[in-house]
């Protein structure tokens, strides 16, 4: 990779990796340089030019300036203070005295910097035009406040991947001529953009219509974008942070519940908001707002108690899902090897199922990649996966490493507009449900090293190549040719303007050759789009590092087995890395930790789910639990880290340890087995009050510990078999999948997220049915049959419909025979 | 003895502890008009007019307020030491002719409860037992201020108790008897023949150890509020610290009558002149008391100590053998 | 640099004087002697006098509170009083929590809401007495000038938890428009001609 190289800022040496931007080698390095519209992981916008550092004697952006071996950087000279002070007094122009109530106020970029540079005076002017606030539904834009640091955009367009928000003009008048001669250079132009424009939505509509992160607002520096449900409801100082790890999804982002009193009259802690380090990391809506999911007004109910220990003595069984802490998951492994309960826990088990299958080929415990690596390399593919409501931040990564000048392939029946949107380096590929396997194959033909790969599958691999085709195709061959050597040509230029002559010489010979002789049907099978080869080979162009992102639809697939060895092939035998998406919270922690059962016994113990006793951290079971923000402990991520999590909320009920103790267990608090967790299956041997839970400057995570690979014990075959073409689900298909900013009921529980599932059908879908948004429809397959309400979900397109797993009132998961896809009867009622 | 004379003498005492203990009530409130007159203040001014009402209020106070033994204590004989402080100064009065002899309905009534032949020595010696309220209630009370208090006690009194005697040697000398009625009789003749003028040192000295015999300012120490609270009565509540306070100034008058009788002129001739008279200057003894406290600082105890054993006592030795002399002559 | 007019306190040159203390006596003979001076030169028939004389004099300079009462100083930092804008009439408190935040015993608490008119509106406010030290931090910081210090002193309760909410505080309207609030002079207040040294910001309009 990059070089070490040796750089001086302000007389000091330091290392640094070639190439990296000042301002971050200055960061990482305690060393504090002004910026403002930068937004660490994204590109820089340049909107607000007071990043000024002197580099060999020549003044540059730090933000947007790459450093070089030797490189002398100044971070402040005469002419630089000048044109920063004038800045920051062109953003304070007009900008209204308001921070006596602006919910920014206290950790406001503008306070900062004004009382940073000293600036007590005002030196320039202009009319100002009628900037009123904005209602956008869920976030709050006030243009008074609005510095145009453009931030906002970045974050949503190269961070999350909604492009919801642009700049739009101002329609201010022009500046006084004469402000050109008298001001510093760089706070003139800077000044010039500013009051061109700003914010506006790009759907030109009133309201947001995006997956509402609300990221937008966490990176606005003053109080022009805010979440709507915080505006005045506290001041960000009267907050206590808790530092923890979100409990929705598997991707264990880093939060902080910044929790407050709830009122004079009640001195109960409350959650007012949840933040992030959002230059490090990105939440999604369900992290940001579903923050109030705690079981309240919970007190020790002894007769309850009483009733789960008998309800625990009569049972053979323990079901539950993976919503629940390391801890948790070890305290129920260790009543099985004392009672010997059967522990019932399906998406652990199908994940975990997987990740042995896996291991077989890779000889490897646990996939190689994580989110971090996908978000810097250049090319991504997903598979398997409904990316953005699965792991919204493998969206991310993905979306991330798309913008940074990378391209990516997206495989999944369900088309998402959301990933169409992100950018032109994005092909969607919307194959036939159960054809997982010849994505897979087709990755493997496309990407691996076939000298290395087992002779058979190469084999098995050129059947699907043929030099004659069938007359259809012969007509698009000819086609193909011809446009592409044009269309290649008026790309580079167009495109990428660095690029030099020569690389346009050399393309067009190779494409046209290949494409002439070869043709191959597994594109066809995965229902690949007509010239994606070509496309491909574009998207291709000096693309170095590639990751792989494979999801949930794998596990339950009825060819799960094959498929986690072909996984693993292309792990193995391609330049891929590969990163899995944990169906749950803590699917892989629990994974590792429990030993599980397929058969649920006679009398079960629900934990979270259905048992014949419940036990539930959502408040409607039969002896209460407390939900995770409510518990301290661990949870096992997407990046194999193990995260800590902390007590936001009060809980004043009875918890799995006291059950346990009581069974004959014994620990003071959950947190004892923390140390206790496994080592044999990766976990260290370290205490929860020694794990660190933070970001350093540099943006490195230093958070709990990653778990250790293990030795595979497991015999190596690399056996896989073809693909029975001929499988498919015929007819109406439902999948199963969750809205954005949803996951589990808790998500459902937390009040801006509260909402009715139902049956979620695309635009185009609803017009050609009968159905409108609204009807009660009857969902029927195999397995079972639901009665719902039909929704209009504008995220999703194509003909697949899905049905939600976070309303406890629809059970879901019972019209699904394993497989995220069936057929399904839709009936109007 | 005869039955009137028990009804005399029962009379007598009821009256002595009656008008006593309402004196001491009004002495509290005589004392602080005066202390704040003397300070620029008005003093008590809301229970009834000019606050005239508020002996009656603070009486109220005492006998209703809860009475605490705090838990440490030693039981009987904290309960036991204020009454010793307030019976001893009673007893004390038993030898004291309060007023002339005078004649009602045909019979003489004497206005001393018992003229005993060693009054003085009486009254000396059972005011000095009076010692022993503080001495207990301080070392009974657990607590620390009432300790040192209790400490204090001892040692002033060690000090003053030889100065009071010695200083009254010289006059019991002239005078030949023990009975106040005869200090009174010998002083009869007049202004001129008090003994204040044949025996002035001796007249100094005992007022100085009567100051420190009460405990009043400049020789406040056993109860020194701004050094140890309220000395061996910090852990007292209700009547029972009401019962040292009692004591305390039934004390005050009672050394002002001694003093009085002593050395100057007591009733005189006892006549109704001579009885007013008496009054005027108990009366004037009992406000120079307080007049000191507004004017005069507290020494002390170590200061009290050294003034008492080597200064005080040497003068009244000397004193003693100066009178003894000139009697010889 | 001479120290000498540091080291001079005398600041009011007239009616200052040393005292002359005499060293402390270390002999008994010199206590002795020091007793005997004391004692017969008359000192304490002096102090006697004085009382005596005072006593007589009669001139008495006790405030029989609570029937009297001495006036306030504008200064002085009693019960605190909520202020409203002369013009208006609306509260001055805008809700921005900075008297919460440097509330050095942190007694006051408030809730705050987003209102009808996109305003931010103080839905409660209280202030603790019992644990109000008086300080006028809150009163100083206030940037509307709006919470101050009155003159209400007599705190008797009986809990220890005694509180003050905003509307007690609060100028009543009526009282406002009978003309009967009035500027606060005192902790934080506008230093006056403060605004002489304000550099005015250039405005386009
Ligand atoms: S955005 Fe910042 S500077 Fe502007 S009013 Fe809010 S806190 Fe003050
Ligand atoms: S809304 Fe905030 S983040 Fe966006 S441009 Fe304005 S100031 Fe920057
Ligand atoms: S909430 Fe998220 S998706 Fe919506 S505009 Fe803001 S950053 Fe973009
Ligand atoms: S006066 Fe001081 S202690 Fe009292 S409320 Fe104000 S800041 Fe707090
Ligand atoms: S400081 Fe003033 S304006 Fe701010 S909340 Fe307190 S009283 Fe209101
Ligand atoms: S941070 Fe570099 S231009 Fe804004």
């Amino acid at each position: 990779m990059a070089n070490e190289i040796t750089i001086t800022i302000d007389g000091k040496e330091f290392q640094t990796q070639e190439g990296e931007f000042i301002l971050n080698a200055a960061r990482a390095n305690d060393i504090f340089i002004p910026a403002i519209c930068y937004l660490t992981r994204c590109s820089p916008t340049l909107a607000c030019r007071i990043c000024l550092v002197e580099a060999d004697g020549k003044q540059v952006y730090a933000c947007n300036a790459k450093t070089k071996s030797g490189m002398n950087i100044t971070t402040t000279t005469e002419n630089i203070e000048k044109e920063r002070r004038a800045i920051m007094e062109v953003y304070d122009v007009n900008h209204p005295l308001q921070c006596g109530v602006c919910d920014q106020s206290g950790e406001c970029e503008l306070q900062n910097y004004t009382l940073e540079l000293g600036v007590d005076s005002q030196s320039y002017t202009i009319a100002d035009v009628d900037r009123s606030s904005v209602d956008w539904g869920h976030i709050h834009y006030d243009p008074g406040l609005c510095i145009v640091c453009e931030r906002c955009v970045t974050a949503c367009k190269d961070m999350i991947g909604d492009n919801s928000l642009k700049t739009v003009p101002r329609g201010a008048g022009a500046i006084d001529g004469s402000f050109k001669e008298s001001m510093p250079k760089d706070a003139y132009a800077m000044w010039n953009k500013l009051n061109k424009s700003v914010i506006g939505l790009t759907s030109g509509e009133e309201m947001l219509d995006c997956t509402s992160c609300g990221e937008c607002a966490a990176v606005c520096p003053v109080g022009a974008l805010v979440d709507t449900d915080y505006i005045y409801t506290s001041n960000a100082w009267e907050h206590k942070q808790v530092p923890a790890t979100c409990g929705h999804c598997s991707a264990g982002c880093q939060i902080s519940y910044d929790t407050k009193h709830t009122s004079i009259d009640n001195p109960e802690e409350k959650i007012y908001r949840v933040s992030n380090e959002w230059n490090y990391v990105s939440l999604c809506g369900a992290g940001r707002y579903g923050y109030d999911y705690q079981n309240s007004d919970v007190t020790k109910d002894e007769t309850a108690f009483a009733a789960a220990l008998d309800a625990f003595k009569k049972a053979d069984t323990i079901n539950f899902t993976s919503t629940i802490t390391n801890e948790e998951a070890l305290i129920l492994q260790r009543l099985k090897d004392k009672f010997g309960y059967r522990l019932v826990n399906k998406d652990a088990q199908d994940f975990k199922t997987f990740l042995r299958d896996y291991s077989v080929v890779s000889r490897s415990s646990i996939y190689g990649s994580d989110l971090e690596k996908v978000h810097n390399t250049d090319f991504v593919v997903s598979v398997g996966t409904a990316l953005k409501s699965d792991n919204p931040n493998a969206r991310y990564a993905f979306n991330n490493a798309v913008q940074m000048k990378g391209a990516g392939l997206y495989f999944h029946p369900v088309a998402d507009p959301v990933v169409d949107g992100m950018s032109k380096n994005v092909v969607s590929i919307n194959h036939a449900p159960l054809q997982e396997e010849a994505v897979l194959y087709l990755i493997l033909d496309l990407f691996a090293n076939k000298d290395l790969l087992p002779k058979k599958v190469v084999d098995y691999l050129a059947g699907f190549h043929s030099e004659k085709t069938v007359t259809v195709t012969e007509t698009i061959k000819e086609k193909v040719v011809t446009q592409v050597t044009k269309k290649v040509v008026n790309k580079e230029t167009g495109e990428e303007e660095e690029v030099t002559s020569d690389v346009t010489k050399m393309v067009p010979k190779k494409v046209s050759k290949e494409v002439e002789v070869d043709e191959n049907r597994l594109l066809e099978i995965v229902g690949a789009p007509a010239k994606f080869e070509e496309t491909l080979l574009k998207l291709l162009k000096k693309k170095e590092t590639f990751s792989l992102i494979v999801g949930p639809d794998l596990y339950t697939h009825p060819s799960s087995q094959n498929i986690a060895r072909l996984v693993a092939l292309i792990e193995k035998y391609s330049a891929f890395e590969l990163v899995m998406i944990p169906t749950l919270t803590n699917t892989l922690g629990v994974g590792l930790i429990c030993d599980l059962d397929d058969e649920a016994g006679e009398y079960a113990v629900g934990y979270n789910t259905q048992g014949d006793f419940v036990l539930s951290g959502l408040g409607d079971g039969d002896l209460d639990m407390p939900a995770i923000n409510q518990q301290e402990g661990t949870l096992t991520s997407i990046n194999k880290r193990v995260n800590p999590t902390n007590v936001a909320v009060g809980y004043g009920g009875y918890v799995l340890n006291d059950i346990a103790n009581a069974l004959g267990l014994k620990a003071e608090y959950t947190i004892d087995y923390t140390e206790q967790l496994p080592t044999s299956r990766g976990f260290k041997t370290r205490k929860f009050d020694d794990l660190p839970n933070h970001y350093t400057n540099a943006g490195e995570e230093v958070r709990g510990y990653l778990l250790g690979k293990m030795p595979v014990r497991m015999k190596k075959d690399e056996h896989v078999t073809p693909i029975d073409e001929d499988q498919a689900l015929d007819g109406t298909l439902v999948y199963l999948a969750n809205p954005v900013r949803q996951f589990t009921p808790f998500t459902n529980k937390a009040h801006q997220l509260i909402a009715e599932g139902g049956l979620y059908m695309s635009e185009s879908a609803l017009s050609a049915s009968e159905l409108e948004a609204g009807d009660v429809v009857s969902v029927k397959t195999e397995a079972g049959e639901v009665s719902v309400k039909v929704i209009s979900d504008n995220k999703i397109d194509g003909e697949i419909a899905y049905l939600p797993t976070f309303d406890a009132n629809i059970n879901s998961e019972a019209l699904f025979g394993g497989y995220r896809f069936a057929t399904a009867s839709i009936q109007k009622v | 003895m005869d039955t009137a004379y028990l009804i005399e003498t029962v009379i007598k005492i009821v009256i002595l502890l009656l008008v006593f203990s309402a004196l001491a009530g009004f002495g509290t409130y005589f004392e602080r008009k005066v202390l704040a007159f003397m300070q620029r203040r008005l003093g008590p001014m809301h229970v009834g007019p000019y606050s005239l009402l508020q002996i009656a209020a603070d009486g109220v106070k005492l006998f209703t307020k809860e009475d605490i033994v705090p838990q440490n204590v030693v039981g009987p004989i904290f309960k036991i030491a204020p009454v010793i402080t307030a019976a001893t100064a009673f007893m004390a009065a038993a030898a004291i002719p309060f007023m002339p002899s005078f004649t009602i309905f045909g019979y003489e009534v004497h206005p001393i409860i018992s003229d005993i032949n060693v009054g003085i020595l009486y009254i000396l010696g059972v005011m000095a037992i009076g010692l022993y309220g503080p001495l207990l209630g301080g070392m009974a009370s657990a607590n620390k201020w009432s300790l040192i208090s209790a400490a204090r006690a001892a040692s002033v009194f060690i000090s003053y108790e030889v100065v009071s005697g010695l200083s009254l040697l010289a006059p019991i000398m002239m005078v030949g008897s023990l009975s106040l009625i005869d200090f009174n009789n010998y002083q009869a003749a007049g202004v001129g023949s008090w003994m204040i003028w044949s025996q002035p040192v001796a007249f100094v000295l005992f007022v100085i150890a009567a100051f420190a015999e009460t405990g009043r300012t400049p020789f406040h120490l056993i109860a020194n509020d701004h050094e140890i609270i309220d000395g061996f009565g910090t852990e007292y509540s209700g009547m029972r610290w009401g019962l040292f306070f009692i004591g305390e100034y039934a004390n005050m008058f009672f050394i002002s009558f001694v003093i009085a009788l002593i050395f100057l002129g007591g009733f005189g001739d006892g006549s109704v002149g001579g009885a007013l008279a008496l009054l005027g200057k108990v009366s004037f003894i009992f406000f120079f008391f307080l007049w000191t406290r507004a004017a005069w600082p507290d020494v002390r105890p170590d200061q009290l100590m050294w003034l008492c054993w080597k200064v005080l006592m040497p003068i009244a030795v000397v004193n003693i053998v100066i009178t003894g002399i000139v009697m010889m002559f | 640099m001479s120290f000498e007019k540091f080291k001079d306190r005398n600041v009011g040159e007239d009616g200052y004087y040393m005292v002359d203390i005499e060293d402390y006596p270390e002999t008994g003979w010199g206590k002795f002697k020091q007793v005997a001076s004391r004692s017969l030169k008359g000192e304490l028939f002096v102090g006697l006098w004085v009382v005596l004389r005072e006593m007589f004099k009669f001139d008495i300079h006790t405030v029989q509170y609570p029937k009297e009462k001495l006036p306030i100083g504008p200064r002085y930092r009693a019960v605190h009083k909520m202020l409203r804008l002369f013009e208006s009439g609306t509260e001055r408190c805008i809700g921005c929590g900075l008297c919460e935040k440097i509330c050095i015993s942190d007694c006051i608490r408030m809730d705050t809401k987003y209102d009808e008119n996109s305003r931010k509106e103080v839905t409660e406010y209280s202030i603790n007495l019992g644990r109000c030290i008086f300080c006028g931090y809150c009163a100083e910081v206030c940037p509307e000038l709006a919470i101050v210090h009155g003159g209400r002193y007599e705190n008797a309760s009986e809990q220890r938890a005694h509180f003050v909410e905003f509307e007690d505080m609060l100028t009543p309207i009526d009282a406002l428009k009978a003309g009967q609030q009035e500027e606060f002079p005192g902790f934080g207040a506008i230093i006056p001609g403060s605004d002489k040294s304000v550099k005015k910001t250039p405005l386009a309009y």
